[in-house]
Order: C-alpha cells, then sequence, then structure tokens
C-alpha cells in the first residue's frame, strides 16, 4: 500500500517534469533508478498520450468564436444584461434569424432550399431552416422522414462540391449527414408508442402543422418505409460514385459516410419491419 | 497580467476585458478536454462555445471557495459531456471523426498524428468514467495534478492512483489494439 502510494507520486513527479518543466524521459529515469523498469512504459505512454490529445481547435472556428464573444460582451455591456439571443451555440442564433426570415418571405426561403449549396451566402440560412422543420416534427416517424430528407440533401450536396472540385466541403457536409443518418438510426421506432388520430390531433394543435407523417401513423410508416427502402439503394451507390470522382483527401471521409448509410439505413429498416 | 482571482472578480464586475482574457486563457485548453471526451469536432466546437456561455452567465454565481476557477469552468464542461454522452447513448455508434485531424504537418506526419488521436479518442472510452476523467483533465486540458483533484473533488492522493492505473490500463487496450493490427 504504502509503495502503491509511493510509486503513484514518483510517476506523477515523473509526469511533471516531463510535461511542464520539458525534462528528458531518461532524466526521470536517473532520479529513480530503483522503479525505471516499472517507470518507463508508463512515462513513454503518458508522453505518447499528451502528444496525441495536443490538438488545436481550427483557427477559422476560434476566430469565430472569438468574435461572437465580442459581440456578446459588447451587448451586455451597453444593456447591462445578456440579451434573449447572445451567443447561443451557431444554430440557435440561425434558428432565431431564420424564423424572421421566414416570417417576411412567406417561406420561400425554404422553397429555394435545394438550389443553395455549401460555399453560398444563403448555405447557413438553409441549414437554420432545417433545425426549424426538427424543432416542430412531433414524430419519430415525422423525424425519420425528415433526417432521410436532409441525408438526401447531403448526398446531393456532396455531388456538387465534388462537381465543382470544392473538396474542402466534403468534410463538414459528411459530418452532417453522418449526424442525419445517426439520428435517425436512434429513433427506436420500433418500440415507440404508436401516434393515435386523437394525440396526432393535439400535436396538430400544439405545432400549428398538418403533416400526415404525425397524424397518421399506418401510412406515415408505409411511407417512411418506401421512402428509407429506396434511399437506403440510392445514397450509398450515389456516395460510391462520389467517392470515385473525389480526390484522396476526400476519399476516408467519403468511404466513412458509406459505411454509416450502409449501417444506418439497415438498422432503421429492421426497426420498420 | 492580473492573477485569477483578480481577473475572475474584474469580469464579474463587468470588466469584459477581463472576461475575454479570461476566454484566451482557457479556450484552447476547454477544447482539447471535449474533443477528447466527445471525439467529434463540430460537437466540440459547440460544446466549447457553451462553455463560455454558460461561465458568462453564471459567473456571478462563482464564489472562491478554496476552489480555482479552472475546476469551476471544467466542472461546467463536464456537466455538458455527461449531457451529450447521455444524449448520445440512444443512438448508433459514428466512427470517429475525421476532421480531428489538424495543423499543418507533412502528409505522412499527418497520418501519424491522426491514427494516435483517434486511438486515443477510441481508447479512454474503454477506461472508467474516473480514469477517463483523470487523463483528460491532465493530458488534455494539462491541469496540475492539486487541480485535477479540486475539480473532482478527490484527494491527491487518490487522482495520483486513478491517474497510475489509468495510463496502465491505456497502455494494456493500444497494446491488444496493435497486437490485433498485426495478427
Amino acid at each position: 500500500m504504502a509503495r502503491d502510494k509511493e510509486f503513484n507520486n514518483i510517476l506523477d513527479d515523473c509526469i511533471d517534469r516531463l510535461l511542464i518543466r520539458g525534462e528528458t524521459l531518461q532524466q526521470c529515469l536517473d532520479s529513480y533508478p530503483e522503479h525505471s523498469t516499472e517507470l518507463e512504459p508508463l512515462l513513454r505512454m503518458a508522453l505518447a498520450a499528451n502528444e496525441a490529445v495536443s490538438v488545436q481547435p481550427d483557427p477559422d472556428f476560434k476566430a469565430r468564436a472569438r468574435y461572437e464573444l465580442n459581440v456578446l460582451l459588447q451587448q451586455e455591456k451597453s444593456k447591462r444584461r445578456t440579451p434573449f439571443l447572445s451567443w447561443r451555440p451557431r444554430w440557435a442564433v440561425a434558428t432565431a434569424a431564420l424564423l424572421v426570415v421566414v416570417l417576411l418571405t412567406g417561406g420561400s426561403t425554404a422553397l429555394a432550399a435545394d438550389q443553395i449549396m455549401p460555399g453560398n451566402p444563403l448555405y447557413p440560412v438553409k441549414l437554420a431552416t432545417e433545425q426549424v422543420g426538427l424543432t416542430f416534427t412531433i414524430s419519430d416517424v415525422g423525424k425519420a422522414e425528415l433526417y432521410a430528407t436532409l441525408a438526401d440533401r447531403r448526398v446531393a450536396e456532396l455531388d456538387y462540391v465534388i462537381s465543382k472540385g470544392k473538396p474542402h466541403w466534403v468534410e463538414p457536409t459528411t459530418e452532417r449527414l453522418n449526424k442525419h443518418l445517426s439520428m435517425m438510426a436512434g429513433l427506436h421506432l420500433g418500440r415507440g408508442p404508436e401516434i393515435t388520430p386523437q394525440n396526432g390531433q393535439a400535436a396538430r394543435e400544439q405545432t400549428g402543422r398538418d403533416d400526415q407523417a404525425i397524424f397518421v401513423p399506418g401510412n406515415g410508416r408505409a411511407r417512411l418505409r418506401g421512402l428509407l427502402g429506396r434511399f437506403s439503394v440510392n445514397h450509398p451507390t450515389k456516395l460510391q460514385s462520389i467517392l470515385e470522382r473525389a480526390p484522396e483527401s476526400a476519399k476516408p471521409a467519403l468511404q466513412r459516410a458509406i459505411e454509416m448509410s450502409n449501417a444506418s439505413y439497415g438498422q432503421i429498416l429492421k426497426d420498420l419491419d | 497580467m492580473q492573477d485569477e482571482q483578480s481577473l475572475v472578480q474584474s469580469a464579474r464586475e463587468g470588466n469584459k476585458e477581463a472576461f475575454a482574457q479570461i476566454y484566451e486563457t482557457y479556450f484552447d485548453k476547454i477544447y482539447r478536454y471535449v474533443i477528447l471526451r466527445v471525439g467529434n469536432k463540430a460537437e466540440a466546437e459547440d460544446m466549447t462555445q457553451q462553455v463560455f456561455v454558460r461561465a458568462f452567465e453564471s459567473i456571478n454565481s462563482f464564489r472562491w471557495k478554496g476552489v480555482p476557477f479552472s475546476a469551476w469552468l471544467y466542472r461546467i464542461a463536464h456537466n455538458l459531456v455527461v449531457d451529450h454522452i447521455r444524449r448520445e447513448k440512444k443512438r448508433p455508434t459514428v466512427s470517429l471523426d475525421e476532421s480531428l485531424v489538424v495543423g499543418n504537418s507533412e502528409p505522412h506526419a499527418e497520418v501519424e498524428r491522426k491514427l494516435d488521436i483517434e486511438r486515443m479518442v477510441s481508447a479512454t472510452r474503454q477506461l472508467t468514467e474516473a480514469q477517463r476523467e483523470v487523463i483528460s483533465l491532465r493530458f488534455a486540458a494539462g491541469l496540475p495534478i492539486a487541480q485535477v483533484a479540486k475539480t473532482m473533488g478527490k484527494s491527491e492522493g487518490a487522482v495520483k492512483a486513478l491517474q497510475h492505473s489509468a495510463i496502465a490500463a491505456l497502455r494494456k487496450i493500444l497494446l491488444v489494439g496493435e497486437d490485433r493490427g498485426k495478427g
């Protein structure tokens, strides 16, 4: 017990010396020759762990985050209270902004979503529109349909960015695609309570939406199964075709998206059966 | 440069430069802590921002009671991570984030680096929650053992023991992974 405690202290001392004071492994081992055999592999592991986690935030993200902090601080200074929409996560600010846009345009922005591709100044608005849709979709069947539709958009965007020679957009787009697929597959459609016309009516009153997927579970599930069955074939096929045209740097992300696509559609179709 | 206590006091009094300085001091460390816990760049970015939003909103509730400010900040990050993990448990596993690759190193070195980060995230997921927290705070956040202990609400002795067991477990996990890779 006392020996363990002593060794834990020695290990910690060496880690401090290596990581904080910049000493070498050999210097530490020389300080504790009687423990060097046991210490060395642990210290090598500590050094490797330290090196592995030395990631830096993306400079663009850091600059944006700093700007948003400044906005928050300026608003706080002028109002002396935290404003409702200050420096929230990106999607929250974008969602609020979009609500204003949709109210002003009568929803025409959402209609143009398929034409707005990554790199377009309106692309963040398109993403925010999608977030609004998810927020106001109550049933799991409705959410699954929406996630599948969003996945379809991401696949179309990947096709676009590769055909336009913009491979730097592949990574964030596949990241979003994988997230939609993961959320969709995690919905547990086989175990959730059935939506009845009665509680569907309650949902309609709450959301103001007239959405078939919310109110008619039988029809909604059949339609969803049809949609997912189609996408389960189309998406991996399209992604494979995109992968074949993509530069090497973009291939791992696309390969991952294909795997995710196969796994997620497989799981949700199994849940639906 | 102000010491941490007067910096926090200034920030509480509405000094925006003081809060900005706190933010600059901790931003990268909080990000590293979060990304090691969640393994996804986009989630880590959003959560890092949320840590500072929460810190800004509730800095007036922070009291100096022998616990450093950083411990309070990491507590916020820890709570966000725990909430995130709870939500994620319902979902299927997403493979580790390709975008963990960073920096402007040579292509070959970048691949090596990426593998290391991926393996670290993957390996730490096999540790106990307490071991994972020690590794994240000690290596990703770069905190000295005394601060790790205060952040976790444990004695220094207990944290040193956890550190030892976590490093030994990591080594074992990674060696087994390597053997499988060779076999």
